[in-house]
């Protein structure tokens, strides 16, 4: 609900700032796009007793802000036929983000994810993107003989890593204040910046952990179709 | 060692050391100069009758008198005006004032300590949960904690004659636990003849508390019986839903203390304590398919036996011989309301025996040294402890923890050595300088050494320096843990159990990816602390009668470092991890306590016979850090997610540091006195400035309003007054509120209930 208030005023800020801008006649607005719950394999007690999730991926299409592939698929046709498609560009099982491209896909995805808050982030980084599974640069796992390597995803995994942390009190994912994942979609011509906005259904202001159901992610976006980095809502 | 000389208390150490000694020494031979009495005593108590001694103690009035002695501060008899560490003593009279029944309300009314309620009500002493106070009951530790949290609510203060706090890391007399201090429980000797007592409290939520007291005090020993029984019904802030805030308890204890003199020179005490508490609450738990309701029950069952022996040689040298054990057991069960269907089970044992060694020399008039040491050998079971086969029957059953027997009980043995040596050169200058090394059968040794020093301007300013090491042994938990989630799937090992569990999952072909060589994993080490306090007392009209005042301020400074963490070790194939415990975290409190104390015996009495007014009131400020965030914010990596959505970079002045930590914190107290009519009626507040409760955007602190409590004050008053019966029966009379404006915050402070009125008489014979 919040969201959408935010995504009605950028779009009325927006909407007067055009009418005084007489000289960008040509720029297209961009506007923050919000997906909500999109789900990401939700887990189900097994014969074990044990939540376990089924390990299929969600493939959304943020050029078409929908869902292409859903995680309750089952039917393996299927999802070969999108998995092998770049109609995607981001894809999630339960915190794991993956990107159209590299390991992940055919796409022409990249992604990177920046230390900055959402709306400072005015234009895509010229360079810093990787592709999942050359990303050489993932937080190593800590352990008492040193760093492992973490999986090289271009949005490392891990509490603390990538985009949320892990708080094992709850148990509660939150979301990282001030992570910006930088993407270039499957196409390979156009930037958008993602923020992540919750991890539970609904969106709650203050998830249950034991109530509230995760692994539906609500995330926020600017997506710039016309191919240049520039990603200012203003 | 580096980390040592880069930190501010090497100044303090640069201090201490080139105090400019006094230029007079003053000493008078033979008797040892000090301007308390506590010297003569040590002379004077062994070989004079126990009659002597019960007729030469202090004065408890602790505002007026200068002879306030305090135990705990240096293993010794000493006044609390002589000591170089901050100290608080809380005597017999103030708790009747303040209508304290348990140990949690006495030291709320403390400067800077404040409640830190996690697995009960503890203790946040500068700034430290209560995992790194040592509570001690006649200077031998209190055992059984939950989660680090010694239930304070576990311990009457029926018999108790004062209560000591010392702040500061007190490591190097004491070891484990007394890393932010000690508290030290003193029970009161029994008086000449026979006497008894019968003590009834009754109050909202039905609580209540007897208390039957029996004592004989003769020319060669003394006894006393004691049994207190505390109950409540518990209370419910949030009827609206399912649960109980604070469930309905009766706890009982029964108290015995003996004292017992043989020939000139020899001394016995005894103490045996029994405690049983039984609990009943009810809780519920939300998931996606609706509420499930629950029952929790609870037992505990605790006793000690503290023995010692003191024996005098000649005129200078004391042996004290010490026994000590104690055992706490818990059990708790927890069962689905109508089906019965046990949710969780879990029993919990420890045992402690120690056995200690001291001796104490009087050199001459000077130098004053206190030798000791001893064995302590600790056993526990416990459903989650041990290794071996426990860990696989928690794994295979159904619901983690149900029907699991105690297979395997983990014994550590720790030896331990202390010396301390005073040096009281003239009336200006003392000097303390001591050390303990600590040997544990599970984690490495560890020698506290500590320097304190006090100077006297005058009568009535003095300063005090200290500076000094304190340690906290890694927890049962963090040694001995053996614990699979059966839900999650995932497993928790502690340092001593890590290897084998670790090998036995490997063997079973539950590990997928083993992160670290567990043959060459180092042994855990405890966490330690270094730590200064710096300080002065001003008492300007220390000559008066009707009028005194006392300021005490006190900064303090601790880096703490190893502070022990879980890590992932291995990945299991279910793709959950193992996890061990390891040495990581450091985090640094520091701050400043002031306290200002006025109290005013006018010759004249006043309007409604007033005799006597006292007012207190006490500061601090804290702040506690963790020195991985604030690296993080200097990166410029730590962001919040304000209110309205939008995320912001935050700055060390934004960071509020751990949670539960108040900046600013305010004590105070009014007391009036008709003393010929034996009445005074107090009024005690607290208020605490905001401190953060919880993180809701992802950076580990509180940072949003929502993520803080708010500011509040707590104030109780307390009518109390003392009724003649005859001339030998005393009745005592306390009516009391708690919590006056009746302030409750249910999901954040459950444990601060609403008003509570209570009324209890005493009657003495």
């Amino acid at each position: 609900m919040k969201n959408n208030t935010l995504i009605t005023l950028f779009t009325l800020s927006f909407l007067v700032l055009s009418c005084d801008n007489s000289t960008g006649p040509d720029l297209e607005p961009l506007v923050v796009q919000l997906a909500e719950d999109v789900i990401a394999d939700p887990a189900v007690i097994g014969p074990d007793g044990r939540p376990t999730g089924s390990g299929r991926y969600t493939l959304y299409s943020l050029s078409e802000n929908k869902l292409i592939l859903s995680s309750e698929e089952t039917d393996p046709a299927v999802r070969q036929a999108d998995s092998a498609s770049t109609k995607w560009d981001i894809g999630f099982n339960a915190t794991t983000i993956i990107i159209n491209g590299g390991t992940s896909g055919p796409g022409a995805g990249v992604a990177q994810v920046l230390t900055q808050a959402f709306q400072d982030v005015v234009s895509a980084p010229a360079t810093g993107y990787v592709a999942d599974g050359s990303n050489q640069n993932c937080p190593g796992i800590q352990t008492p003989a040193g760093s492992f390597p973490g999986a090289p995803y271009a949005i490392c995994t891990g509490s603390g890593n990538g985009w949320y942390n892990y708080d094992s009190n709850g148990p509660l994912i939150t979301p990282i204040a001030g992570r910006t994942i930088v993407v270039r979609t499957a196409a390979g011509q156009n930037y958008a910046k993602v923020r992540i906005l919750s991890y539970y259904k609904g969106s709650p202001a203050d998830p249950d952990p034991l109530a509230d159901e995760s692994r539906y992610y609500t995330f926020e976006y600017v997506l710039q179709t016309d191919g240049t980095t520039n990603l200012s809502i203003e | 060692m580096r980390r040592f000389f880069a930190s501010p208390h090497i100044f303090l150490l640069i201090l201490l050391i080139s105090t400019p000694l006094p230029s007079q020494y003053e000493v008078v031979a033979g008797i040892l100069r000090s301007s308390s009495s506590t010297r003569s005593e040590f002379l004077v108590s062994l070989p004079v009758s126990p009659i002597a001694r019960i007729e030469s103690e202090v004065d408890t009035l602790f505002y007026t008198s200068k002879k306030q002695v305090v135990v705990t501060a240096t293993r010794n008899e000493k006044a609390l005006e002589d000591l170089a560490v901050p100290t608080t003593v809380i005597t017999r009279r103030i708790l009747q004032e303040n209508g304290s029944s348990r140990l949690n309300e006495a030291l709320l009314t403390i400067p800077g300590l404040t409640l830190f309620e996690d697995h009960g009500a503890g203790i946040q002493m500068q700034g430290f949960s209560p995992e790194y106070t040592l509570i001690l009951l006649d200077g031998e530790p209190v055992i059984g904690r939950n989660a680090g949290t010694l239930d304070l609510r576990r311990l009457t203060l029926e018999g108790v004659e004062r209560i000591e706090i010392v702040q500061g890391p007190t490591s190097s007399l004491y070891g484990s636990e007394a890393l932010a201090g000690v508290v030290n429980l003193i029970t009161a000797s029994p008086n000449q003849g026979w006497n008894g007592a019968l003590g009834m409290r009754y109050g909202t939520h039905q609580t209540s508390d007897l208390t039957g007291e029996m004592s004989y005090g003769g020319w060669k020993g003394g006894l006393r019986l004691l049994v207190n029984q505390n109950r409540s019904e518990g209370y419910d802030l949030t009827p609206t839903q399912f649960g109980m805030t604070s469930p309905a308890f009766i706890d009982y204890t029964v108290d015995l203390r003996a004292n017992l003199t043989f020939g000139e020179r020899g001394k016995m005490k005894l103490g045996v304590r029994l405690g049983m508490e039984d609990q009943a609450g009810t809780f519920a738990i939300k998931g996606p398919a609706g509420e499930k309701r629950y029952h929790d029950t609870g037992t505990r069952n605790e006793w000690s036996l503290h023995p010692e022996f003191g024996y005098r040689i000649g005129e200078r040298i004391k042996l004290t011989t010490t026994l000590y054990g104690s055992s706490f057991t818990t059990d708790v069960l927890q069962k689905e309301k109508s089906t019965s269907e046990i949710l969780y089970e879990d029993r919990f044992e420890q045992q402690y025996y120690k056995t200690e060694q001291k001796i104490t020399v009087l050199w001459n008039s000077g130098h004053l040294s206190i030798a000791g040491g001893g064995w302590i050998q600790e056993k526990l079971a416990g459903d989650r402890y041990g290794s071996d086969e426990t860990e696989d029957l928690i794994a295979t059953s159904g619901t983690f923890g149900v029907d699991i027997p105690s297979v395997s009980n983990p014994v550590a043995t720790q030896w331990f050595t202390y010396l301390q040596h005073e040096w009281i050169p003239g009336k200006k200058f003392e000097a303390n300088l001591s050390g303990r090394l600590d040997a544990h059968s599970d984690y490495e040794h560890r020698f506290s050494p500590k320097l304190s020093v006090l100077y006297r301007f005058s009568d009535r300013f003095r300063i005090r320096g200290s500076i000094g090491t304190g340690f906290k042994a890694p927890a049962f938990r963090q040694l001995y843990l053996s614990f699979s989630n059966s839900i999650a799937g995932y497993s928790v090992f502690g340092s001593t159990t890590l290897q084998k569990g670790l090998q036995r999952l490997v063997d079973q072909g539950q590990i997928e990816l083993l992160m670290v060589d567990f043959y060459t994993l180092e042994a855990i080490q405890a966490e330690h602390s270094i730590a200064s306090n710096i300080g002065f007392t001003l008492e300007p009209f220390s000559e008066l009668k009707t009028r005194s005042l006392i300021v005490n301020v006190n900064l303090f400074y601790n880096d703490v470092y190893d502070l022990i963490e879980t890590q992932p070790v291995a990945q299991k194939t279910n793709g959950q991890f193992v996890y061990g415990y390891f040495n990581l975290a450091e985090i640094y409190t520091r701050g400043v306590s002031a306290d200002i104390r006025w109290g005013y015996s006018p010759s004249s009495t006043l309007p409604l016979g007033l005799s006597r007014i006292e007012i207190q009131t006490g500061y601090q400020f804290l702040q506690a850090h963790d020195q991985q965030v604030l690296r993080d914010i200097d990166r410029g990596i730590v962001f919040g997610r304000a209110m309205n959505g939008q995320d912001y970079r935050i700055s060390k002045t934004e960071y509020s540091g751990l949670f539960g930590r108040s900046k600013h914190m305010a004590t105070s107290r009014l007391t009036l006195y008709n003393e010929s009519k034996g009445a005074s009626i107090s009024l005690q507040g607290r208020w605490r400035g905001k401190y953060g409760y919880r993180d809701r955007d992802g950076n580990g602190f509180a940072n949003r309003p929502d993520e803080f409590v708010p500011a509040h004050a707590v104030w109780d008053l307390t009518f109390n007054k003392d009724h003649r019966i005859t001339e030998s029966v005393a009745a005592q009379f306390v009516f009391g509120s708690r919590n006056l404006a009746s302030r409750t915050y249910p999901s954040q402070i459950p444990s601060l209930s609403g008003r509570q009125l209570y009324a209890s008489v005493k009657i003495r014979m």
